[in-house]
């Protein structure tokens, strides 16, 4: 069995924005950044999307597919995301350290 | 509905260059037109414009920062090693330069390969070599004092070819050991090979009989019993013997109570008082010594003798002391003693140097020189492979000196790894020498073995090995420093100018690895052409004109013991009735005998005085000749043709004349011309006079020479010995003869061993085994050799092809064609080429001419196989240099444009 690979806290919010959108037709770079900039409230440069996304495949995390040309894309396609088996594990063993970090410390944290 | 928004061109065409991937291209661009649609919907055209550009130019950027940083990834780590290059100190961090060094090997595997195979193989030979020169040569007896000991000898003419070791007369001897005054002990040994029997299976032992006080004067003590009194020296003391350890354990099964046991030699009992320790085999691997007890008469007789005389030296004086006394002591015996002494001389040598085989000598130096050759040939090619590597690593060092590197550092690395280089070339080498020193000493014939002191020492010198290792390891560092010393030699400012791309070597470092190459080709032809005249000498030994057809024949050589042959008549019957039973058996269609054969060991020489003859200088005008009884039918069976005059018959019984058939050799010289049939000679100042009746043609008796020496035949039944050799040429395969031989000789004496029964091809095959054998390791060695310059020549023609690829490709695309391109390559082969064997023949030819001199005319310079060996090594080199040009020649012009 592959390691499982660590990601970083940006990938860990590409992969669950992603995640989110996973088989559907939105399952692309913009709305991708659509969800994470309402999602977050912060904005996310574009170049560091398509870094993270690129470098998410690297690490087998993420499997992408082309669509089919579009015209109201000037006949370009788009490049559709779905989070792999291998992403799932690396999000869950985010998710176990933050949640084993923040343990006990749900009453400051969930403070509203 | 809006028209779709279209982005401004410049920009989105800034984007599609940025981004190398294709499909990333399209989605990236896609998104952004599509979000682009968007925003111009809410903000109108123009504002969607300027958002555009907003968008792209960032991502540009970061996708062209992405798709040039793999490229900058090595820059990167030198800039990571450029914090090292600055912070650390020389002492600091041995395990990272190490680690550092192997690496940078294990990056060019096939160089480092290369590099360490060549350095094994060469030191592996010269190791080898050095060992056998060693042990055989230069130091073949190992006990103490050995270099206090010396062999003194008696010439009787100059024109001996070989020195006659067993030449003093017992009342010589007497006279030296009783006035000599530099030398403190002597002791005088004669050939005895005694039969032994009264066990299941008879045999001629190898044996000396030796005056008391000879294992003395050797230091050898006895590992069981004791060696001989001064009692047993006298004739009528009763027979005893000294045995070897090999015989005693191969003979006796190592009986604890062979100490007093009798053992029956020449059907005599003798008395085993001693045996001697493992390996004392001295002189010529004997088995067995006796007292040589001779009657007061006998030591008085000073008309010749066979006795071999060992000293030692007295304290305080050297060998030369000793020549010049017992120069002086012959020179008085010559003017007391004129009728015997009168041409008598003295030849006084080393222990070592008498005993040793001479006749190994120059062959062990040819060896060397041709191991030294091959290390030459190997260095060269290190030489040539580390400056290749030293130019392809000139950027690398330019650029971590423009970094701050060290120039102490940089020599340390290289240093470091030209370390490593050798210690694996060092490790191979010495595990390759191991074998290859076990299959050499397997492989050395037994035939040899037995006559060669010193096998029993035959073992990988660690000092030789040592020594090479540091040679070749010493050669590998220099090369290996070559590029941090030439890149130091340059101003700071200049290091990065050249740039990466242009990395052509500099015209210096080029005509360098040339030269290298072609001192390689040249090298190998030397080593080549040396080989090739040596086993040209050995083919035409084996299988040249030898004056006799050795197809066909069987032989058995045998010694008769004394006692029962002590008269001539008893001897004569021997021969007479085996022979009868000889021919009578089926196959046989002339069975002959004779006392030696060519290219067999034992055989004679006498001096030799023609009838007539004026003798005004008896030293200069003593000649010698080789002497062979013969029975009738010898020459026949040999097929040796008779010249002029009669066969020997029947008829020349003991009470005929004493008649003779000489070979032409001896015609020619010792009669001038004249009709040599009727003339007389004699063999002895006092012999008698013998009749030349007949004349032969010429037999190579001796295969190192390989002259015609003049030989004298005489009739076996007039002058019969103990030594015989029966030979039988048949009409079916000679092997099959072996039980009929061993009839007929059993028919004659039942007690009789055979020394050795062997077809005449094998006899001659026996002796030239050892010459066969140096001609094989010559052989292989001057393969490994033309290997090394191949790899050499390829690899330098390989790497000037990859380095002038962008030059080739710019001709290749302005229209050369790749037939002119190859001929880049190939016209630099043929030059370096043609340099080499230029070079190699004028090294071959001094190289021929010395072996020439040194092995007695055996090498004969032969115009083939110089041409043949001068074609061949060019046709191979131009191949090896004409590969690698027409690959690149072959290539996309606009691939090698690219790739540099």
């Amino acid at each position: 069995m592959k390691p499982t690979p660590y990601v970083g806290e940006f990938e860990y919010s590409v992969l669950l924005a992603v995640l989110h959108m996973d088989g559907g037709d939105d399952a692309y770079a913009v709305p991708v950044r659509a969800l994470l900039e309402a999602r977050t409230g912060r904005p996310v440069a574009r170049g560091a999307l398509y870094t993270a996304l690129e470098r998410l495949e690297g690490k087998g995390c993420l499997r992408s597919r082309m669509g089919d040309p579009t015209a109201e894309r000037g006949g370009k396609a788009r490049r559709y995301f779905s989070v792999t088996p291998l992403g799932v594990r690396a999000l869950k063993a985010m998710h176990a350290s933050l949640s084993n970090l923040s343990r006990g410390l749900e009453a400051l944290l969930e403070e509203p | 509905m809006t028209p779709t928004p279209v982005p401004p061109p410049v920009a989105e065409a800034l984007l599609r260059l940025s981004v190398r991937d294709a499909e990333w291209r399209d989605a990236v661009a896609g998104d952004l037109r599509e979000e682009l649609a968007a925003v111009a919907a809410a903000r109108g055209p123009e504002a969607a414009t300027r958002w555009y550009w907003r968008q792209a130019v960032p991502l540009a950027c970061r996708f062209a920062i992405s798709r040039i940083v793999p490229a900058w990834r090595p820059a990167r780590r030198r800039l990571a090693v450029a914090d090292v290059e600055q912070t650390s100190t020389l002492g600091a961090g041995w395990s990272r330069e190490v680690r550092h060094a192997w690496r940078a090997l294990a990056q060019r595997p096939g160089l480092s390969g290369v590099i360490v195979g060549t350095l094994a193989v060469a030191l592996a030979a010269n190791a080898v070599i050095f060992s056998l020169a060693d042990a055989l040569y230069l130091r073949p007896f190992r006990f103490p004092d050995v270099n206090q000991l010396l062999l003194v000898s008696s010439d009787t003419s100059l024109d001996a070819p070989y020195l006659d070791r067993e030449s003093v007369a017992p009342a010589d001897f007497r006279d030296w050991r009783l006035t000599a005054t530099t030398v403190s002990a002597m002791a005088a040994a004669e050939f005895w090979d005694p039969n032994l029997s009264g066990v299941d299976v008879p045999e001629q032992l190898p044996g000396f009989r030796v005056t008391p006080g000879f294992f003395e004067l050797l230091g050898a003590t006895p590992v069981a019993g004791r060696t001989f009194t001064e009692a047993e020296g006298r004739a009528e003391a009763g027979r005893v013997a000294v045995i070897s350890h090999a015989a005693w354990q191969r003979r006796f099964g190592g009986d604890p109570g062979i100490v007093g046991r009798t053992i029956r030699l020449e059907g005599e009992p003798y008395e085993v008082v001693g045996v001697m320790p493992p390996r004392f085999a001295i002189p010529y691997g004997a088995d067995v010594w006796a007292p040589l007890a001779l009657a007061d008469a006998a030591w008085a007789d000073r008309t010749g003798g066979n006795l071999m005389v060992f000293g030692r030296i007295a304290a305080g004086h050297s060998l030369d002391d000793a020549r010049e006394e017992l120069r002086a002591i012959a020179a008085r015996q010559a003017a007391e003693h004129p009728a015997t002494n009168r041409a008598r001389g003295v030849t006084v040598m080393s222990f070592a140097r008498g005993l040793g085989d001479e006749a190994i000598g120059p062959f062990l130096v040819i060896w060397q020189g041709a191991a030294l050759l091959l290390l030459l040939v190997a260095c060269a090619n290190i030489a040539n492979l580390l400056l290749a590597r030293a130019t392809e690593r000139q950027p690398e060092i330019d650029i971590r000196l423009a970094l701050g590197a060290g120039r102490a550092r940089l020599v340390l690395q290289l240093l470091i790894e030209g370390a490593c280089l050798a210690t694996l070339g060092v490790a191979a080498g010495a595990g390759l020498a191991l074998l290859a020193m076990r299959t050499a000493r397997d492989i050395l014939p037994a035939s040899v073995v037995r006559f060669v002191p010193g096998y029993e020492y035959l073992r990988l010198d660690v000092t030789a090995l040592g020594v090479m290792a540091a040679l070749g390891a010493v050669a590998t560092i220099a090369f290996a420093l070559v590029p941090a010393l030439q890149a130091t030699q340059r101003a700071g400012g200049q290091h990065l100018a050249r740039g990466t791309r242009a990395a052509t070597a500099s015209s210096g470092r080029q005509w360098m690895r040339s030269a290298l190459a072609g001192a390689q080709v040249a090298l190998s032809l030397a080593l080549i052409i040396a080989a090739a005249l040596i086993v040209g000498g050995v083919r035409r030994a084996a299988d040249g004109a030898m004056g006799f057809d050795k197809q066909q024949l069987m032989t058995a050589e045998l010694t008769l013991a004394e006692r029962p042959y002590a008269t001539e008549a008893a001897r004569r019957r021997f021969v007479a009735t085996a022979l009868d039973r000889l021919a009578g058996e089926p196959g046989v269609t002339v069975a002959a005998a004779a006392s030696s054969l060519p290219y067999a060991t034992g055989y004679a020489t006498r001096p030799f005085e023609a009838e007539g003859a004026v003798v005004t200088d008896a030293r200069q005008e003593a000649r010698t000749t080789d002497f062979v009884r013969v029975t009738p039918g010898y020459f026949d069976a040999m097929r040796i043709p008779l010249l002029a005059g009669r066969d020997l018959t029947a008829g020349d019984g003991p009470d005929a004349p004493a008649i003779a058939v000489v070979s032409r050799t001896l015609a020619e010289r010792c009669f001038g011309g004249a009709d040599p049939l009727g003339r007389r000679f004699r063999l002895a100042p006092d012999g008698p006079w013998i009749t030349i009746t007949g004349v032969v043609d010429d037999v190579i008796q001796d295969w190192i020479s390989g002259q015609r020496r003049p030989t004298v035949y005489r009739p076996m039944a007039q002058d019969p010995t103990l030594r015989v050799t029966l030979l039988a040429r048949t009409a079916v395969t000679p092997a099959m003869l072996a039980s009929g031989m061993r009839r007929a000789v059993a028919a004659a004496d039942a007690d009789q061993p055979i020394l050795l029964l062997r077809p005449m091809t094998a006899v001659v095959s026996d002796r030239l085994a050892g010459l066969d054998y140096f001609a094989n390791v010559l052989t292989v060695m001057s393969g490994i050799a033309i290997i090394l310059a191949l790899t050499g020549m390829y690899s330098l023609m390989t790497y000037l092809a990859a380095r002038r690829a962008r030059e080739m490709g710019v001709r290749l695309a302005l229209g050369a064609t790749p037939g002119q391109v190859t001929w880049l390559g190939v016209s630099r082969a043929l030059a370096i080429t043609g340099g080499g064997l230029a070079a190699g023949a004028v090294l071959a030819a001094a190289l021929g001419r010395a072996m020439q001199t040194a092995l007695f005319g055996l090498v004969e310079p032969e115009a083939t196989v110089i041409t043949g060996a001068i074609v061949g090594l060019a046709v191979i080199a131009l191949a090896a240099g004409y590969l690698p040009a027409r690959r690149a020649a072959g290539r996309d012009p606009w691939q090698a444009l690219r790739t540099e």
